[in-house]
């Protein structure tokens, strides 16, 4: 039994050691998009890093801290250098760590990210589970349609009616801003509800989508045919012996969701004035703030790529089904 | 046992979209949205740019369908012109897209083990990023217009059609037709691109639909957030853009646009997944 238990053990070390080892290429490659990124910018770097303001010390000081007298080469080992030491360079608006912008940052985007997966899973779940269990009556047509129009609707204009619905025509909640939770957490929470309902709206689509589609498989089963021949009751079958198992892909796509929410929080932050990540990006774009916008792509990157790999393990882990070759 | 002629390709496509009313749906959804992109001059009553400062913020009345915005503009004629927009970016950047990345697929999965690396290795860097990040990265460093904009969602939709190509040429350049091209002397090329990619295009013609959806909304994403095509060009997003400012005194300006795109992408999706029924070999 031992032997087993130390056999899977090295199994499952040696699959985390090669899907780790096979992100070294992918995050190379994110690592030079975002070096090129001001590399690319029409004129010189240092400026579009320093801003059209900075004085020749500074200019040349940051032209000796980057290596660009060097080969591209050697620029970028320099460049991931200070990176890889948590040295993202200073914003060019108010001079500021990137860094500890970044994290701050984060705090608001996870948060917002957690709101919308709840808001998706709690009208999902059942949605699609309904329309799994009554087939091709009106609740499955309904639900269907619904996911497919929640699909179809672009994230900003569903923020837009729900501002204008909740805020403007029944003033009940505020339009947007932000307050930390540390501070108020009921105003938080105010804040909170219309951009968790649209980030959430979407992801709830695709994941009624992926619930009906599962169950309907599982509840064609034959395990699932035998507990009904048995007499266990419907409601039993449905939640104890379909659903338990229809989890696995629901919790994948979960985990491909969290990632995509890193996208879908740029402009659903920028609708709602929340003072995440994607609402930091399109600011620093627009002030032509590129060390901001670089350290926000790549962290950005980053994190997606890492939520992958998460998904993919727990999709490993609780899939028996699933190998570790 | 009695012999049927097998149907045309066309005709069980037609049928298949008419049996379906999802799909007749889809299909007169995206009529419609092509015929205000292709006849806005004819459709549309009033000039999209031309201000009239008398009826200034107008609510939807006779004269203005879908009332107008702070200088007066008519929201009816701008949400059709604003079709051309939408509808000009998701054919360029899903053609341009289908095009580079079946090649790119092609040559990857006919080449050897080191071009496909190589080429899989990019297309798993572009696919590390949210999509909508990496169009706004990529219109950042280019400069917002309505050109970097297709640039933009070509790339970041390139990967999708060169995984594609790269799988279905693996398979089909295995088969016996493949290998007796080669036989009887024919290029790589030749074979890459007269035998294997007529072989491989209707998963990826599917795609694309699916994607065309994908591509419209991404475009209104970068116009809403200013770095797609500049005012006073219109298009949905960046009237949405402009809506933000009037959401009290003026909804409307935000109820049209936004419905424009939904009804558009909506019948893209419900097109594309009708497509999907048919091309599906598990339906015949």
């Amino acid at each position: 039994m031992n032997r087993f238990k130390s056999s899977g053990a090295t199994e499952l070390g040696k699959f985390l050691l090669s899907r780790l080892l096979s992100l070294v290429p992918i995050l190379f490659g994110t690592s030079l998009v975002a070096f090129f990124l001001v590399r690319l910018i029409p004129g010189d770097p240092v400026i579009a890093l320093l801003g059209l303001e900075a004085n020749d010390g500074a200019i040349a000081a940051l032209r000796a801290k980057l290596a660009l007298d060097q080969p591209l080469p050697v620029q970028y080992l320099a460049w991931l250098g200070h990176i890889l030491t948590g040295d993202f360079g200073r914003s060019i608006q108010g001079g500021r760590e990137v860094f500890p912008l970044l994290l701050n940052a984060l705090g608001p985007t996870a948060l917002l990210s957690l709101a919308a997966l709840i808001v998706s899973l709690v009208i999902a779940i059942p949605a699609g589970i309904v329309a799994a269990t009554r087939r091709d009556t009106a609740a499955d047509y309904g639900a269907s349609f619904a996911a497919l129009c929640g699909l179809s609707m672009p994230s900003f204009w569903l923020g837009i009616l729900l501002i204008l619905t909740f805020s403007i025509a029944l003033p009940i909640l505020p339009a947007s801003g932000y307050v930390s939770p540390l501070v108020d957490p009921l105003g938080f929470l105010s804040f909170l509800i219309l951009p968790a309902l649209t980030l959430g709206a979407a992801l709830a689509a695709a994941t009624m989508r992926m619930t009906r589609a599962t169950m309907l498989e599982v509840l064609r089963s034959d395990y699932v045919r035998t507990a009904r021949a048995k007499g266990v009751p419907w409601r039993r079958v449905v939640w104890r012996h379909a659903f338990r198992n229809a989890q696995i892909p629901i919790v994948t796509l979960l985990g491909i969701q969290m990632g995509q929410l890193l996208g879908g929080v740029v402009v659903t932050e920028t609708v709602f004035s929340w003072p995440g990540i994607g609402k930091l990006t399109v600011d620093a774009i627009f002030a032509r703030d590129y060390p901001v916008v670089q350290g926000a792509v790549l962290l950005t990157a980053v994190l997606f790529v890492l939520i992958n790999l998460l998904t993919d393990l727990v999709y490993t882990l609780i899939d028996p089904r699933v190998g570790l070759a | 046992m009695s012999a049927v002629a097998p149907a045309r390709p066309g005709s069980a496509f037609l049928s298949g979209i008419l049996r379906d009313r999802r799909a007749a749906l889809g299909c007169a959804l995206v009529l419609l949205a092509c015929l205000a992109a292709l006849a806005a001059p004819l459709i549309a009553p009033f000039d999209p740019n031309d201000p009239d400062f008398a009826a200034i913020l107008s609510p939807p009345s006779a004269v203005h369908l879908f009332g107008t915005d702070d200088l007066g503009r008519d929201t009816f004629s701008r949400v059709v012109y604003g079709a051309r927009v939408s509808l000009f970016v998701g054919i360029l950047s899903v053609a341009g897209a289908l095009v580079a990345g079946t090649a790119l697929g092609l040559i990857a999965g006919a080449f050897g083990e080191l071009t496909d690396r190589l080429i899989m290795r990019v297309m798993d860097v572009i696919f590390a990023f949210p999509s909508i990040l990496l169009a706004l990265a990529i219109t950042a460093v280019l400069g917002p217009s309505l050109s970097n904009a297709v640039l933009a969602i070509a790339v970041v939709n390139l990967p999708v059609f060169a995984r594609i190509a790269r799988a279905q040429t693996l398979v089909v350049r295995r088969l016996d037709f493949v290998e007796a091209q080669r036989a009887l002397g024919f290029g790589p090329w030749t074979i890459l691109f007269t035998t294997i990619m007529p072989n491989i295009l209707a998963p990826i013609i599917v795609q694309g639909s699916l994607l065309f959806a994908a591509a419209i909304i991404t475009e209104s994403y970068l116009s809403f957030l200013g770095l797609g095509a500049q005012p006073p060009t219109p298009t949905w997003g960046n009237m949405l853009k402009n809506a933000i400012g009037f959401l009290d005194l003026a909804p409307w300006l935000a109820w049209f646009p936004g419905a424009a795109i939904f009804l558009t992408v909506l019948g893209f999706n419900l097109f594309g997944d009708a497509l999907r029924d048919i091309f599906d070999p598990r339906n015949t």
